[in-house]
């Protein structure tokens, strides 16, 4: 097992496009990391290059204490796993878990012993004896999978190796990835445009867009703290909610501003985000995760911190254990060009219909217990302490620590 | 519908079907099965082609062949065409086009052919262009026995006297197979390209990344996901080997000579038919040939078979 080190790494096309662009990224030893962005971002390009299946254009990788720009793939010991699963289809899957290690002129005994010990482990013993078109989509996955095992790499490379696969299978392949990575304890680079994915499988996880490393960090701090409108926008799912406020000090203290809200702001929140009170009376970008409103009759009496706000629900999805309300606040759509690209092709879904007109769509996250019909007034309440406050020219997080000097 | 009455909806859907079978059914029908009756029929006759009578004499043309020396002569010669034709022509059109497609290695993620491949790709499809008479005449050139032939004075250029290709008897059909793969390589090359390009990519990613260098790639990865291409590729080339008439009769000292040297059986039953007026036997050789391809096209798709390759 090895780190992989990636020190400005560019990758430049033919015509001048920058699918990678002065990328630098340390995977640590048994680290298992994401890369996650919308499609075109350059994370497979990445992931390739560390492969060794496609050039570098600049910069250094290295695996291990090794420089690996110009091995080939064969030499830089790692496996790779591909979305297409990319077995071969004229052996069978006992021949396809061999393949690289009769390359590899191991002994038969021992390929035996490893051929055995992944389909042990992946479940795929009652299949060696079959061709790939035989095996069902999860099952091909895991023979893929396995392949990559019993070689025994310094590091594992995936490129979306669940897409392919439906959603429940997904799930329970998500879990099984999650378990073998604690097994083997072998370091992943795992890529994928799936934000889900991303949060519960990665140690630390790296938003990429368009070839530029947005932010590095445990998902949990990714989830927290974004570094700018992109990635609070692409990571977390229903997405956060964005509108233009003014931040504003009087008597009472400091309090944001907006489609005829008014939150307080507290105290603290200026101690976490240095440089916050540099925009007292200026114009912000606010934005707030569905999952910090909650209903105020199934949250009574909760906290001091949590603000009501009186809303109408427009839509109404009820998921069983909650329910995310849609409504409408009085305010234009928040069109940064970060917002705009973590919505349009964060899951490759269709654009929302402007049904809204000129005023902005908020989605609340509430216990089920609230049981709130569409069209309904409700009052929601918010945690006022989970705040995000974004620069409007820069979208930048305002009070980030990766963002103070910049 | 499955009522077996004809009801409308039947009747438009076959239809449909019969209005666009019937055409090709009927040409098929009479230009080719119905000569081929024919020619059993005439087989057992001893017609000359020119007059409306003649006589019908049982299996006399066929056992008349199996004393005919140049029949045997033809036989064996389809034989050895059969054994060194196919198996140059396709191993030669699977190297190049193994160079042409993935020979470079990997290039900005994806496999790529040697330097040029592009513009090779349209130079080894050249020869097919040609009509196989020209081809003859070309070649003809080419291959004089004299000085003055393109091979043999580049050959005298170094030292070597000159070589008689199409006049020594041991040697003409050896020539002529050369020529005819010449001519067979380009269109293989294309064949066996498109069969290449339809592998997926990342298998060949993968097999790079278990290891494989370009020789196990090919023998190991591209050969068998080739399997399938390859068989209608030997099948096609098979049956080209029962032919040979247009470059045997172009290119050929005394057509098919020196001394039968390098004769075919449509060349004979030509010579036969038209020469020496003899209907009924060459009805009978060409009966002769009919039953060679056929089972050769039956052992060919027999030996072959196996377990399709899906992707």
């Amino acid at each position: 097992m090895a780190s992989i080190v990636l020190s400005n790494v560019d990758k430049i096309y033919a015509g001048g496009v920058k699918a990678v662009n002065g990328l630098n990224l340390e995977i640590k030893d048994g680290e298992f990391m994401v890369l996650v962005g919308p499609s075109g971002c350059g994370k497979s390009t990445a992931l390739r290059m560390i492969a060794g299946l496609e050039d570098i254009s600049g910069g250094e990788i290295s695996i291990g204490d090794r420089v690996v720009n110009h091995l080939p793939p064969k030499d830089r010991d790692i496996a790779m796993v591909f979305q297409n699963y990319a077995l071969y289809p004229h052996m069978t899957v006992e021949e396809n878990l061999a393949f690289g290690l009769k390359l590899r002129k191991m002994p038969k005994s021992e390929i035996q012993k490893r051929v055995q010990e992944a389909a042990r482990m992946l479940g795929l013993e009652q299949y060696l004896k079959r061709k790939p078109a035989a095996l069902s989509g999860g099952q091909r996955q895991r023979v893929a999978m396995g392949r990559a095992i019993v070689r025994e790499p310094q590091a594992f490379l995936m490129d979306e190796p669940l897409s392919n696969l439906d959603a429940k299978l997904r799930v329970s392949m998500r879990a099984s990835l999650n378990q073998l990575h604690e097994r083997l304890g072998v370091t992943t680079v795992y890529v994928t445009h799936d934000q889900v994915e991303a949060m519960t499988l990665g140690d630390r996880v790296c938003v990429l867009r368009d070839g530029l490393l947005q932010q590095v960090d445990t998902p949990q701090n990714l989830f927290d703290s974004p570094v700018n409108l992109f990635v609070a926008g692409f990571m977390g799912s229903p997405s956060m909610n964005f509108a233009y406020a003014e931040l504003t000090r009087d008597a009472g203290g400091a309090a944001v501003v907006f489609a005829g809200y008014k939150l307080p702001v507290p105290d603290s929140t200026f101690a976490e985000k240095p440089g916050l009170d540099r925009y007292i009376g200026k114009k912000i970008i606010l934005g707030i995760r569905p999952s910090d409103f909650e209903d105020s009759v199934a949250a009574n009496g909760n906290a001091a911190g949590w603000v009501r706000i009186p809303v109408r629900a427009n839509v109404t999805e009820e998921l069983g254990s909650e329910i995310n309300v849609l409504f409408t606040i009085d305010a234009p759509p928040v069109e940064h060009k970060d917002t705009v690209a973590a919505q349009n092709d964060g899951d490759e879904e269709e654009t929302t219909l402007p049904l809204t007109g000129d005023k902005s769509l908020w989605t609340a996250r509430v216990n089920a217990r609230s049981h709130v019909r569409p069209g309904q007034n409700i009052e929601l309440v918010v945690d006022t302490h989970n705040l995000h406050f974004f620069d409007v020219d820069s979208g930048l997080s305002i009070g980030h620590e990766a963002n103070i000097g910049r | 519908m499955r009522h077996g009455r004809l009801s409308p909806a039947v009747l438009r859907k076959y239809g449909f079907i019969a209005s666009f079978l019937a055409v090709p059914l009927i040409l098929y029908g009479y230009f080719v099965v119905a000569q081929y009756i024919q020619a059993f029929q005439i087989s057992l006759t001893n017609s000359r082609g020119i007059s409306p009578n003649f006589k019908y004499v049982g299996l006399e043309n066929f056992t008349g062949l199996f004393d005919n020396d140049v029949f045997w002569a033809a036989v064996r010669h389809h034989g050895l065409i059969l054994l060194a034709m196919p198996l140059a022509t396709i191993a030669i059109a699977l190297f190049f086009s193994f160079l042409l497609n993935l020979g470079g290695g990997q290039k900005n993620g994806r496999m790529a052919g040697v330097p040029g491949s592009g513009f090779y790709k349209v130079v080894f499809f050249f020869p097919q262009v040609l009509a196989v008479a020209i081809v003859g005449v070309l070649f003809q050139a080419i291959l004089r026995p004299d000085g003055s032939g393109v091979i043999n004075s580049a050959l005298h250029a170094v030292g070597v006297d000159p070589v008689g290709w199409l006049v020594e008897p041991n040697l003409a059909l050896w020539t002529i197979i050369g020529v005819m793969v010449w001519q067979a390589v380009g269109f293989y090359v294309v064949l066996f390209s498109a069969g290449m390009s339809s592998i997926p990519k990342d298998v060949f990613e993968a097999a790079a990344l278990d290891g494989a260098g370009r020789f196990t790639l090919f023998f190991r990865i591209t050969l068998p996901l080739l399997w399938d291409t390859l068989q209608v590729g030997w099948v096609y080339l098979g049956i080209a080997a029962f032919d040979g008439f247009a470059l045997v009769q172009v290119l050929s000292v005394d057509r098919g000579g020196p001394d039968n040297a390098t004769t075919v059986l449509p060349l004979e039953i030509w010579r036969t038919a038209f020469t020496y007026s003899k209907y009924g036997v060459a009805s009978a050789w060409g009966v002769a040939l009919f039953f060679m391809t056929l089972t050769f096209a039956v052992l060919t798709l027999r030996v072959t078979r196996r377990e399709r390759i899906e992707f």
